[in-house]
């Protein structure tokens, strides 16, 4: 392996692991978060293989991805709204709108009976082509949800079209997304109905879990620049250490491989045990499976559908990356 | 050996870091579960990097790595079988819905 190829192959994994992380954290889309999930596994797994440790990477990559990843995309779309496209042009810092580019926000109050408009904004939003833009759409739909909070809403619609325009800095905008948290929190409390359940993805502590973690981030890699060089071997690993590792695994440490295997039984026990249905029909659980919604909104942009109507000619400008996010919606 | 080790830790702790806010500032509780994955890789990733800078002829930290993933496994089992038992029951991800389990 030449220098100028692990330094590449470094880079490359290096950035795709943290850059991954990132956009898994700030995207709006549940889903998309896990894809970008993926890509920051496939990215360590890479610095695994680079460090020599072939087994460790392999392992990343079967347990991580081909395990956690699909047990985490299967919950997720389960989950309401899994596309993100309710939290879309809501308040988001700079980062967050760039990785939720081409989510198109949907209005639930709106859905069924008004799906001109809901073409409009949908064209609003593409034609500027920054998610971002629909933001003033926003306002108006949730104070027809609920018209008692309006005062409150006035001071979120000022709000947003500044954050919209982007003429601020990142600080300014987690200024207003904390204070219009701070607004959904309070009318946030009407429990099932769409329309005024909080449908933000971050808590109101954002800003302070960002500094937080910008801090630790700080301390961490500022310790590790500053300290003294650890004594590092210059001895070449086995390069068959798969072999060695199993080897390990079978001898030395055999009673900790098989707890660990007995643990991994325990816990396959303990949650089919938790998540399946309960054998009581009046149990509250069994009320409520799945979310379905009780009348689905139909998807905009499905070629598939039979029926034609103002929804297909208005969903039709939205594209292909609309129906790819309903279509995940609607799984 | 071009790349050093720091620059490998340093790769972990800012995995760490973004783990951390994940953590802390998502709603869902899967999202707070795929935060809580990130933390392990970036703890499996500072194993590795120094095993393989410190100790390359000790095997025993991949064994420890491979410790560290079941663990993450057990854990996102059993987290997500309790998710969807809360799901069912709330209708609701958010873990501030699931607040009143602690009275």
């Amino acid at each position: 392996m030449t220098a100028a190829f692990e330094l590449t192959a470094f880079g490359v994994c290096a950035s795709i692991a943290v850059a991954g992380a990132l956009g898994m954290t700030t995207t709006m889309s549940m889903f998309r978060s896990g894809i970008f999930l993926m890509a920051s596994f496939i990215g360590v797994a890479g610095l695994f293989i680079l460090l020599s440790a072939d087994l460790i990477g392999l392992l990343q990559v079967m347990m991580y991805i081909g395990g956690f990843l699909v047990m985490i995309l299967f919950m997720v779309l389960v989950m309401h709204d899994p596309g993100g496209a309710m939290m879309a042009g809501m308040d988001m810092a700079p980062l967050e709108r760039w990785s939720s580019l081409g989510l198109v926000p949907r209005q639930p109050s709106e859905a069924g009976q008004d799906g001109h408009r809901q073409g409009e904004a949908g064209d609003q939003a593409t034609a500027t082509g920054h998610g971002g833009h629909a933001e003033p759409d926003e306002p108006r739909q949730g104070s027809e949800a609920h018209g008692e909070q309006a005062p409150a809403h006035d001071g979120a619609a000022n709000a947003m079209p500044h954050e919209a325009h982007g003429g601020h800095g990142e600080h300014a905008a987690r200024q207003h997304g904390h204070a219009s948290h701070e607004h959904e929190h309070g009318g946030g409390h009407g429990g099932m109905d769409m329309g005024e359940m909080d449908m933000s993805m971050v808590t109101p502590v954002r800003p302070l879990a960002a500094w937080l973690a910008l801090g630790v981030g700080i301390v961490l890699v500022g310790m590790l620049v500053l300290r003294p060089a650890w004594s590092v071997s210059d001895a070449l690993p086995d390069p068959d250490s798969a072999r060695r590792v199993g080897h390990l695994l079978m001898d030395k440490y055999m009673v900790a491989f098989e707890g660990a295997g007995f643990l991994i039984l325990i816990g396959v026990f303990g949650a089919v045990l938790l998540a399946r249905p309960s054998a009581y029909p009046d149990d509250a659980s069994r009320g409520a499976r799945v979310a379905v919604d009780a009348k689905p909104e139909p998807i905009r942009g499905d070629r598939l559908a039979p029926q034609a109507g103002a929804d297909r000619t208005a969903g039709h400008a939205s594209g292909h990356d609309t129906h790819h996010q309903h279509g995940g919606d609607a799984g | 050996m071009t790349v050093p080790l720091t620059a490998y830790l340093v790769v972990g702790a800012l995995l760490f870091a973004i783990g951390l806010y994940t953590v802390v500032a998502q709603r869902s509780a899967v999202m707070i579960l795929m935060g809580v994955e990130v933390l392990l890789n970036a703890i499996g990733l500072n194993v590795v990097a120094f095993w393989r800078f410190t100790a390359p002829g000790d095997y025993a930290a991949q064994i420890f790595a491979i410790l560290v993933v079941t663990v993450g496994a057990v854990e996102m089992a059993i987290g997500l079988a309790l998710v969807l038992l809360l799901y069912r029951q709330r209708r609701t991800a958010e873990v501030d819905a699931y607040a009143d389990l602690k009275r």
